[in-house]
């Protein structure tokens, strides 16, 4: 039993060191360069001193980090159903598809992420725009994702609806839209990590509250370890949502084929 | 010649889609439906082609599109090299996958202080490009170098060519499609890296412009650097498409 179990901790840690030794090697090497160069501590603080600000502190993280989060996956999701509805008004007419998917690929090939002080300063400096700049962010993915799956369909499926006598809603409902569903998820899991990063920049950059403003205020103050400290809660945060999404994802791959 | 007139169509409509776009914005801009802060179009064209603003936006372009090529190169050589020490060296690939991904899913804004420290402030721009593009390649081309057949890699192996060999002849060429679409995805995630490093406390640039503009209230100025940001990566972006296409037809 306990050779058993000393071979199972074994094996996990085999697994864990083979698949995060390039993280490991990362943080090694920066405590190591901390170490070795001893540069100051206002320049470059020890991992040991982010983590103290970290526990003494929880809750300007906390209110800073659940504001941006909030921000971040609502602003994802309202994208998300935007660029959804408007793929499948796409969809509906060939005219509107013709005109909007060459839109959305325009714009899906710009920085969209240049765009935000452009939206800032059209909707005010204030949390509606930070979440209006997110919803923006993540609609292109969405529609361009959404109605690329919504016209890729299981090859002869579309003729057999049609000689069936499906209607068009029942075509929709039971062929188009289960097809797109995996584009779509893949819409998710690309637009998690930006929608992440757009909230911050619009916190950093309006210098209104959360994570991005908390960033912005300990950076021209010189407070190192809250800078790295925002900059750990908000990789925690973007790992968080981007695995969700990926997870999300896996699930419905398995259950959809 | 059917498909051709499908063709056409859906490039009439592209087009139309477009004039429809540009004609709104300059229309929302004249009526002031949006307020004082969307300018129509006409404007932004007529004060970014003013010839006294022509050495502001070169010399803002000249030192954005240099941190957008240098990290561009410098990203996608690391993210193919990478690509292929792992496919020589599997062994070292989960652990690398991960940190790539958790690379990736960082926001930059988080990596900032770190940059600021480490490097010079003008370059973080190019350091976070670099980072942006080397995610988008590793991945392009660690799923390139899988597409080379069994049956393929089991010839070369009973041929006695070495790892090298295959490497540049076999798994290289069967990657190159691939690639070229990392290439092409690359492009906006190197303009973004380049932009979002200007705002952190860089002295140049059109990302600095913006930041500057919007405190400011200047608003054709920030139209106009956003615009040049967009056309620039679109053009960019439209060269690596026709790149594609032909790589797309001489090895896929």
């Amino acid at each position: 039993m306990s050779t058993s179990a000393k071979r199972s901790f074994g094996s996990t840690l085999r697994i864990g060191l083979s698949r995060y030794w390039g993280v490991l090697a990362v943080l090694l090497a920066w405590q190591a360069w901390v170490s070795i160069s001893g540069v100051n501590a206002i320049v470059m603080p020890q991992p040991i001193n982010v983590l103290t600000d970290l526990v003494t502190n929880p809750m300007v993280y906390i209110t800073n980090g659940g504001q941006t989060l909030i921000l971040a996956a609502l602003g994802l999701v309202l994208g998300m159903f935007l660029g959804t509805i408007v793929a499948v008004l796409a969809w509906t007419s060939r005219l509107l598809n013709g005109i909007l998917v060459p839109l959305g690929l325009i714009f899906s090939s710009v920085p969209v992420v240049a765009l935000i002080p452009v939206l800032a300063r059209l909707l005010g400096y204030d949390l509606k725009t930070v979440l209006a700049i997110v919803v923006i962010i993540s609609f292109f993915p969405a529609f361009v994702f959404t109605s690329a799956g919504l016209k890729a369909l299981p090859p002869g499926s579309d003729d057999l609806f049609k000689v069936l006598g499906a209607s068009r809603l029942t075509r929709f409902f039971h062929l188009v839209l289960p097809s797109a569903v995996p584009n779509w998820m893949i819409a998710l899991r690309l637009a998690a990590p930006p929608s992440v990063l757009s909230a911050m920049v619009a916190e950093f950059l309006m210098g209104s509250s959360g994570l991005g403003y908390l960033f912005r205020s300990a950076a021209s103050d010189f407070q190192t370890e809250r800078a790295f400290g925002t900059s750990v809660v908000a990789t925690v945060i973007s790992v968080l949502c981007f695995t969700a999404a990926l997870g999300a994802e896996r699930r419905v791959n398995n259950r959809w084929k | 010649m059917r498909i051709s007139m499908e063709k056409l169509q859906s490039i009439v409509l592209g087009a139309v889609g477009i004039l429809l776009f540009l004609s709104l914005w300059e229309v929302i801009g004249v009526n002031r439906l949006a307020g004082l802060t969307w300018p129509p179009l006409s404007t932004v064209l007529v004060f970014m082609f003013d010839p006294s603003r022509q050495a502001l936006f070169l010399r803002a372009m000249a030192a954005s599109f240099s941190m957008v090529a240098a990290g561009y190169a410098l990203g996608t050589l690391i993210g193919v090299l990478t690509a292929g020490l792992v496919h020589v060296v599997p062994v070292l690939r989960p652990g690398l996958d991960r940190l790539a991904g958790v690379i990736h899913a960082i926001p930059a804004i988080a990596l900032a202080p770190l940059f600021i420290v480490l490097l010079d402030r003008e370059l973080t721009g190019m350091a976070i490009a670099t980072l942006n593009v080397f995610f988008v390649l590793y991945v392009a081309t660690t799923s390139g170098l899988a597409n080379s057949t069994v049956t393929h890699r089991d010839l070369f192996q009973v041929l006695g060519s070495s790892p090298l060999t295959r490497l540049l002849r076999l798994d290289l060429p069967a990657a190159l499609p691939a690639m070229v679409s990392g290439l092409k995805f690359a492009i906006p995630a190197a303009f973004i890296g380049a932009i979002l490093g200007e705002w952190f406390g860089s002295s140049r640039g059109l990302g600095l412009l913006m930041v500057s503009a919007m405190q400011n209230f200047q608003i054709p100025l920030l139209w106009s650097a956003v615009f040049i940001a967009s056309a620039a990566s679109l053009l960019a972006f439209g060269a690596m498409s026709l790149l594609e296409r032909f790589v797309y037809g001489r090895y896929a």
